[in-house]
């Protein structure tokens, strides 16, 4: 239904958005912290990557 | 060619300096025009549906049908198609929501007035942090703080160690980002929306000082500006829709047993 639909583009856009800032913030306070440039890319890549297994177990699998 | 005229004549584009309005009263920066706007949003909803319902028959009145109109589309598409069974208790406060938002962005293309209050980001987030109290509120009252903190926070049938990894994204998703994006869409379009309206409206009004050539292609500026303003018109009512919509999808989210 069209209703749902709306919900889940919203809820996917939310947790692409929160994975991004939450891994790759850390990874960027953790290269700041030591001085790198690894963690920046490696917390965006894991943020987008658990981002997507939760959009995955949610509207995927659980259906 | 038409770019560098303008930047040649001293053309001023509108800027977020637009947005910020004079006092009304005295020098007291808490009454201006967006407050104003907002004043007037509530005696103008709240005088619709009173004269709406006031002599409410069978056989409704035009006026009665819009407002009834209106009620039933929040009720019945909003409330009970999101939220279910339980779905009464909300509608007060979805119905409020959506008229409001609703007149708000409207101001934007209603003549003389023209100035949507939503694109002030004050208004948005007060009403954000609304739907946030209210959904979180109704998911603790219904399932315990305990039970719903780790519902939204460990999702069932994940291995136990991602849940190292997946516990922060879906605590954000939840307290930050869910909040945060409610109001922030609300005002970016309001916001853009009439800064594009200002653009070709300014924008024509300049070529229209100008030579004879440019004052011939202000028609398209002007042009531009009304097709725009229709469908603003579309955008603001999608706005108001929306953020309800995502209201009620919150709330829905709260009281469901597992998400």
């Amino acid at each position: 239904m069209a209703v749902h639909d709306e919900g889940a583009f919203w809820s996917i856009f939310g947790y692409l958005l929160s994975g991004l800032v939450i891994w790759g913030g850390l990874g960027h306070f953790v290269d700041r912290w030591m001085g790198t440039h690894l963690f920046f890319p490696g917390g965006l890549l894991l943020g987008i990557s658990s981002a997507f297994y939760l959009i995955w177990m949610r509207f995927i699998k659980a259906k | 060619m038409l770019t560098e005229t303008l930047l040649s004549g001293e053309f001023e584009p509108p800027s977020a300096a637009d947005f910020q309005f004079a006092p009304i009263f005295g020098d007291s920066i808490l009454f201006s025009k967006p407050v104003f706007l907002v004043a007037l949003s509530v005696i103008l909803i709240a005088s619709f549906f009173i004269i709406s319902a006031r002599k409410a028959a069978v056989v409704p009145s035009r006026l009665q049908f819009a407002g009834e109109g209106v009620y039933s589309f929040v009720r019945n598409s909003i409330g009970q198609d999101v939220i279910g069974p339980e779905f009464m208790r909300f509608v007060p406060f979805l119905f409020t929501l959506f008229t409001f938002v609703l007149c708000n962005n409207l101001f934007g293309i209603i003549p003389f007035l023209q100035f949507p209050s939503m694109s002030r980001i004050g208004f948005p987030i007060a009403l954000a942090v609304f739907t946030y109290v209210v959904y979180h509120y109704v998911g603790i009252k219904h399932h315990g703080l305990k039970k719903y903190i780790k519902d939204i926070c460990f999702m069932p049938g994940v291995p136990k160690w991602i849940y190292i990894i997946l516990t922060p994204v879906e605590f954000a998703t939840y307290f930050i980002v869910r909040p945060a994006t409610l109001s922030l869409r609300l005002f970016a379009n309001m916001f853009a929306g009439h800064l594009l309206l200002l653009v070709f409206t300014m924008g024509g009004e300049h070529l229209l000082a100008s030579t004879i050539l440019m004052k011939i292609l202000s028609i398209f500026s002007f042009g531009f500006a009304i097709g725009l303003t229709f469908f603003e018109f579309g955008i603001e009512c999608l706005q108001a829709y929306i953020f309800t919509l995502l209201t009620a999808l919150y709330i829905a989210g709260a009281l469901a047993d597992e998400h």
